[in-house]
Parts: structure tokens; C-alpha cells; sequence
């Protein structure tokens, strides 16, 4: 699959950026291409490009504050959960929408 | 600016005294203050405590990631402590909401945003760096400052590798729709 995805905490200082490594690790573990964009303290950083999310064939969401830009992911399948669900369980999440994608 | 910039020796302590969280905060908080990179030890934890409210910061293998953004920071950094005791943490990771913690990463970042901002990359990268659970089991267990810097410092094709991972995940199906 090609996931992207967006990562975005309350405070921005830690949980955005170690989601984002670890759905990253756990997506390439899978045999998955991900991309992640953080938007934490440090501003939006690794910001997705139209055509990465033109080719995304699912977009995660992890995240308990309000993510900016959502408008882009329009028409496309998201995923949404509380960023510690992606924090506890990355490899089942990512697993979980490869099953549900196929079923699809 | 390099990560090595953001460590700092002077702010690794691995003899935290305290048997609750409480009490660690304040001493970390303490040692913040006596290094410079904090003005008021108070105002530092009531920050912390903020933060805390909002969700837990165990990220389970024995560490916490407390953090938030306070006024009272003159310096933005990372204070890095390993307890004496086990600490009770809320956490994200077990499932009846708490661990026991013996490494602490306090993240000491300045509420203006501007002054913030530069660091807040070095930050950033150093909290992408707790994404690893190979990097995460081997600081869980590591013994000296020198230990705990390389670990920070080091790429992931550098961590080697661990006999048994902490935070292993079990592979099950979520409840998701989409």
C-alpha cells in the first residue's frame, strides 16, 4: 500500500514526532511505502505533496488535535484515531487497514 | 545546529531521587533551575502538570516523556534522569493506564514560540528518535551518560541490536472504520 499519513498532538513537542517514526518503522515492517507529515511545534514539516496523496491509496490521521489542511484529503479513504492508538498499536493499525482495504 | 547541541551532561542525572512522580518532577525541575535553563521551579512543574492532564506521557520500556511549554524556561533543552525507584507513570501503553518508570526525558521548552522555534526542531528530532524500540530498549537499560548521548546521537542502522525488545507490539486487529 502507499499510506500517508499526518501526526498532531496536543503540545506538539513529543507525541507528533515519535508517532510519526513509528508508523513510518511499523509501514516499511509491513512492506508498505509511507510518508508522514508533523505538524507539531516545529511547524508542518515533511509536507505531503498533491501527487504523494494523489497515489495514497489510504490516509491516517493521528492525531488529538485539529489537523490542518484536510481539504487535500478530499474523496480519499482516511483513517482517523486518537494518536495514542498509533502511539500503542502502529503495526495493528497499519495490519488492520491492509485487511479491511482488501475486503473492501 | 547539531542534536548534540541540545544534550547536555550537566542535565543527566542518573541517581533521581523520589518515590512518586511528584516528587521526581520537582527534583528534575531543581536541577533545571541550578543549570540556568529554568527560572522558577514552580511555575516549571505547574506547566508539566498542564500537560500531564491532557494525556498520559509513559511511553512504556520503563521511560516517560513529560513535557510543555512554560514561561519560566530561559533555555530550551532536555533534562534526561534515571530514578533510583520505580515510578508510577500514566501511560499510553498498558492497558490499566499506568507503568513503572526509571528513565525520564523532561523536555524543557520555552511557551514563546519564537525563542522556542529553532530548538524546537532539535527537539522534534530527538523525539522522532524515541519512534525506534531498538533505540528504546537499549536506553531502557542503559548505565552512563556517555551511554545514554551515543544512543540519542547514533542513526538506526548504529543501535546494533537487543536480545528481547520492551514494547514489543502484539499484531491485532483494531476496531477502524473508515
Amino acid at each position: 500500500m502507499n499510506i500517508v499519513a499526518i501526526t498532531a498532538c496536543t503540545a506538539g513537542i513529543a507525541h507528533t514526532y515519535i508517532v510519526a517514526e513509528k508508523l513510518q518503522k511499523a509501514a516499511e515492517e509491513l512492506g508498505h511505502n509511507c510518508k508522514v507529515e508533523t505538524q507539531g511545534s516545529a511547524g508542518v514539516e515533511n509536507e505531503l505533496t498533491a501527487e504523494e496523496i494523489a497515489n495514497a491509496d489510504v490516509v491516517i490521521y493521528a492525531h488529538d488535535i485539529a489537523i490542518r489542511g484536510a481539504e487535500r484529503f478530499k474523496g480519499k479513504k482516511v483513517v482517523d484515531v486518537p494518536i495514542g492508538t498509533a502511539m500503542k498499536q502502529p503495526k495493528s493499525l497499519i495490519s488492520t487497514i491492509e485487511k479491511k482495504l482488501a475486503a473492501k | 545546529m547539531p542534536l548534540a547541541d541540545i544534550l547536555n551532561k550537566d542535565i543527566i542525572d542518573l541517581e533521581v531521587k523520589g518515590n512518586t512522580k511528584d516528587e521526581v518532577l520537582h527534583y528534575m525541575a531543581d536541577v533545571l533551575c541550578a543549570n540556568g535553563y529554568i527560572n522558577d521551579t514552580d511555575v516549571f512543574v505547574k506547566d508539566i502538570y498542564e500537560r500531564e492532564a491532557e494525556g498520559p506521557t509513559g511511553m512504556g520500556a520503563g521511560i516517560s516523556i513529560p513535557h510543555g511549554k512554560s514561561l519560566s524556561v530561559l533555555r530550551n533543552g532536555i533534562m534526561i534522569g534515571k530514578t533510583e525507584n520505580p515510578i508510577r507513570w500514566e501511560s499510553s501503553m498498558s492497558d490499566d493506564g499506568f507503568q513503572d518508570s526509571h528513565l525520564i526525558f523532561l523536555f524543557c521548552v520555552s511557551a514563546d514560540e519564537e525563542f522556542a522555534k529553532n530548538h524546537m526542531m532539535l527537539l522534534s528530532e530527538l523525539a522522532g528518535k524515541l519512534g525506534n524500540d531498538v533505540r528504546v530498549t537499549r536506553l531502557s537499560q542503559a548505565s552512563s551518560k556517555e551511554e545514554i548521548m551515543d544512543l540519542i546521537l547514533c542513526e538506526d542502522d548504529e543501535l546494533g541490536e537487543v536480545d528481547e525488545l520492551l514494547n514489543e507490539e502484539e499484531i491485532v486487529d483494531l476496531d477502524i472504520d473508515f
